[in-house]
């Protein structure tokens, strides 16, 4: 939810940075710990084929002494030599060397007898007493011929055998001595060097106590620690080194194989810097290539902004200059119309409030002048009366009624008025045109109270006097009025000449209506439209049976107390 | 919020690596484990416990230490002891722990005499240790030590090599025992005549004795007998008046883990082939009748033995050091 609120230009910069960056760092873990076990199992097999050789070599050493004791029980005079105490040296020597002929460059081996003292050696000295309740030779009593195979208990100590092999040698009456295989560390360098590369050996006893190791250390160091892992259960395990344990069953002993790790802790550290440095790099060039992109983005987006803010500061000037094609090119260019089309609307609504302003001071101005017409109109009538000129002061009258009635402020005014001020203008033009038309007039009396705008009948019936009956003899001019359909329908007509072809029906147009000089109708049909809007106006047509003109005007009905409200 | 922990734990998942690889080696099984808590020097347990393993196909795992700390570490995890066997450590210090140990009787224990056996079996006796003195044979005539009494003498005085009770076992042994042979009076007169002057550690005893600081020592036979062997200029005496012969022991601990291997192993303590070993190869006595001593030691009928009451000396041990020490320092004044 939270990351919706940031801008959009920072969200898209996040959205580039987790896509570059998320399959790079998934990548490079995945490398990672695949080439880690890749070489992790290449060393164990590699380990495994070494130590399959590393057990042939330590089968000669239960070869050496199975075959060697062999050899000798095989042999009376040995084993009662050995029994008995007595016996040339010399032969004994040679039974013992040609039993062990093809071991001796690995190994010591001794002859003790029952009472563990060493009686014959392969070595020029002999080597010291065993006890026979004790160690090997203990060992070798209780395998009953079976060879058994001792650790040294100071493998630091390389001037000393590091492993003995005891076999007790057996003849029909029971022990007679034992044969005993010392391998020193020389013994173990002809055995196994060449075997390995690239790793080191630790050879360790059935309990993992050290027999021999490649390098001294590992017997010190090493096979405590593989002791320690054995008891509690585990395999060895360190960031340094692979290590492969195998049993090598005909002699008990142990094998423990390791080989430097070539992907240790400082290889992977290494590893996952190189791909934290790509990850920085990544991040500078999705930083780099999205923070235009997202200029390209917002800079736009400001400018319509800014556009906007000019805008609503009423600057309709405004326009964003379009130099692009893309959806921004578009949306600017949307924006200049929009802005354009306000900018003309606003125009036209000045241009109406100006001549609504100046209609209005025309009228006020024209309210004001004739307050002393209807004065000197007054004493015209006066003056006349006076002097006995009743048709001068009828006018005058008449006129004064019209000039007052046309200067009140009211705008709509009752039907009936509307009709008395006809009466008055009817009387002066009857006194013009010395009575040459009749008028009458059929309005349902209901409705008399109707409003009307002010002067809509006069322009009309003077329209119909002036145009319509001139030159006429007898013409009449007749006014009616009616209810239809919620609207007031006023018609004016009369049988003189009639309207043009090119006039009739079509609602009054404001440049036609000023070209043919019919200016009153003009104005009527503009004050009714502008009042009540489209649906309402003058409509022309020919009177009926097609003589002379009938002039209709539609209005909504209004009665007095509705305006009032 | 399960959209942003999905990738999270794959990427976890990547950077932990696969897990183990492969299934695990054949474990040692239970029965086959032994553990054993030495105070023994590496020399004496290393061989025993090898030859242990060699015969029983037993894997022994050691913890050593100190026997004071041992038996501190035994006493922690007496609810769910990892011990099977404390092996070491005096028999007076065993015996202020005694509550720890399972009595168990060793198969042998009719060749070990009653005076060095527990009443109740609570521990059974590894070796014999008896209490020495011992001599520079380059500065001391050996006419004019013959006993604890000697000791008292201003010939000696401040010429003592002696280590701290507080700190040494051994050492509180020697003090136990001038204390039965002599009595109190000679006991606090020997005390005296140190001149306040204590060491930290048995070993030291004999180190300065040998390098001539101090002219006489007192310590445990067989480590005097190990120097002496190495070619120092060492002699020991028997003290005429009477020494102890205090062994040092081994106990099965309660609820073991491994009870069968550690009753096993006590047994194997008491084997002949040890106990010979014992003579021949670590200057110690054999604690079974029938192992006679090894021609490096002089018979024990050589020596005169005070009754030792190891009883009465662990129940004493705080009242005994405190007198020890105030003697000390009065010797020192």
């Amino acid at each position: 939810m939270k990351f919706r609120n940031h801008s959009f230009r920072k969200r898209l910069f996040a959205a580039m940075l987790l896509s570059s960056l998320l399959p790079l760092l998934i990548c490079t873990a995945l490398m990672v710990q695949i080439t880690r076990l890749r070489m992790q199992n290449k060393a164990r097999e590699d380990l495994a084929g070494q130590s399959a050789g590393l057990c042939q070599s330590l089968d000669i050493l239960r070869d050496a002494v199975v075959h060697s004791a062999a050899r000798l029980t095989d042999s009376e005079t040995a084993i009662h030599a050995l029994g008995s105490g007595v016996g040339s040296r010399l032969q004994i020597n040679s039974l013992l060397f040609d039993a062990t002929d093809s071991w001796r460059n690995l190994a010591v081996f001794d002859l003790y007898d029952s009472a563990g003292v060493c009686r014959y050696s392969t070595r020029g000295t002999v080597s010291q007493n065993l006890p026979t309740d004790w160690g090997v030779l203990y060992g070798a009593a209780q395998a009953g011929g079976e060879p058994v195979y001792y650790a040294t208990e100071n493998p630091a100590d390389t001037a000393s055998a590091l492993l003995l092999a005891g076999v007790q040698l057996r003849a029909e009456d029971g022990c007679t001595g034992y044969l005993v295989m010392r391998l020193y560390a020389a013994g173990f360098h002809v055995l196994l060097d060449g075997k390995y590369v690239q790793s080191d050996v630790l050879v360790l006893n059935k309990f993992f106590r050290p027999v021999y190791g490649s390098q001294t250390n590992l017997t010190q160091a090493l096979a405590p620690r593989l002791r320690e892992t054995m008891l509690r259960g585990e395999l060895p395990e360190d960031g340094n080194y692979v290590y492969y344990i195998a049993n090598h069953p005909a002699t008990g002993l142990n094998l423990v194989l390791r080989q430097p790790q070539m992907f240790t802790a400082r290889t992977v550290w290494l590893l996952y810097t190189a791909g934290i440095l790509c990850v920085l790099a990544c991040i500078c060039v999705s930083a780099l290539v999205s923070l235009p992109l997202s200029r390209q983005i917002a800079a736009p987006l400001e400018k319509l902004m800014g556009a906007f803010d000019r805008v609503q500061q009423d600057k309709l000037e405004t326009q964003i200059p379009v130099d692009r094609q893309d959806e921004f090119g578009q949306l600017a260019e949307r924006f200049n119309q929009m802005v354009h089309a306000l900018s003309i609307n606003r125009q036209e609504l000045i241009t109406n409030q100006q001549e609504l302003n100046q209609a209005q001071i025309r009228m006020l101005q024209a309210q004001l002048n004739p307050h002393f017409l209807c004065n000197t109109l007054d004493t015209m009538k006066w003056i006349s009366k006076i002097n006995k000129v009743p048709q001068v002061a009828m006018m005058a009258t008449n006129l004064a009624d019209i000039l007052r009635f046309c200067i009140s402020a009211d705008e709509f005014v009752p039907l009936y008025r509307e009709l008395e001020i006809l009466e008055r203008y009817i009387e002066i033009q009857k006194i013009r045109l010395s009575d040459d038309f009749s008028f009458r007039q059929y309005i349902p009396e209901e409705l008399y109270d109707c409003l009307v705008p002010k002067m809509i009948l006069q322009p009309i019936v003077e329209n119909a006097i002036l145009h319509g009956i001139d030159g006429i003899s007898g013409s009449t001019i007749e006014i009616r009025a009616w209810e239809e359909g919620g609207s007031l329908k006023i018609t004016v007509t009369d049988n003189g000449h009639g309207f043009p072809e090119d006039m009739l029906g079509q609602p009054y147009r404001r440049d036609e209506g000023l070209a043919k000089g019919h200016l009153g109708l003009y104005n009527v049909d503009m004050i009714l439209r502008r009042n009540f809007g489209e649906s309402c106006g003058l409509w022309l047509s020919p009177g009926d049976g097609g003589v002379g003109a009938r002039v209709t005007a539609t209005l909504p009905i209004r009665l007095e107390e509705e305006t009032e409200c | 919020m399960r959209k942003r922990i999905l990738p999270l734990l794959i990427l976890a998942l990547l950077l932990t690596g696969c897990g183990s690889q492969g299934a695990r080696q054949s474990l040692i099984p239970e029965e086959n484990r032994l553990v054993v808590y030495t105070s023994h020097k590496e020399e004496v347990y290393q061989p025993i416990i090898r030859e242990f393993e060699e015969r029983t196909g037993i894997w022994v795992e050691l913890v050593t230490g100190g026997s004071n700390e041992l038996l501190d570490r035994l006493e922690q995890e007496q609810e769910a002891p990892r011990a099977d066997v404390m092996f070491g450590g005096g028999v007076e210090s065993l015996e202020s722990c005694r509550e720890l140990f399972e009595p168990v009787r060793c198969t042998d224990y009719r060749r070990i005499p009653a005076s060095l056996r527990d009443a109740q079996d609570a521990w059974v006796p590894f070796s014999a240790l008896p209490v020495v003195l011992i001599y520079n044979t380059k500065l001391v005539d050996p006419a004019g030590l013959t006993g604890w009494e000697d000791l008292t003498g201003p010939k000696f005085r401040g010429e003592i090599a002696f280590a701290d009770p507080t700190k040494s076992a051994s050492s509180f042994t020697a003090v136990a025992t001038v204390l039965q042979a002599c009595g109190e009076e000679t006991a606090l007169a020997l005390a005296r005549n140190l001149a306040g002057e204590q060491l930290d550690s048995s070993g030291q005893v004999l180190t300065q004795v040998a390098g001539g600081e101090k002219l006489v020592g007192i310590t445990l036979e067989e480590t005097a007998l190990q120097r002496i062997a190495a070619g120092d200029n060492l002699a020991l005496v028997y003290p005429r008046e009477g020494t102890s012969c205090v062994p040092d022991g081994t106990a099965v601990l309660k609820n073991a883990p491994h009870r069968d291997n550690a009753l096993e192993f006590l047994d194997f303590t008491l084997s002949r082939a040890v106990q010979e070993m014992l003579g021949s190869r670590f200057y110690r006595r054999s604690v079974r009748e029938d192992v006679g001593d090894s021609d490096t030691l002089p018979g024990l009928d050589r020596l005169k033995l005070t009754d030792y009451d190891t009883l009465w000396v662990s129940r004493n041990r705080g009242d005994i050091l405190q007198k020890w020490a105030e003697a000390v320092k009065e010797g020192a004044a």
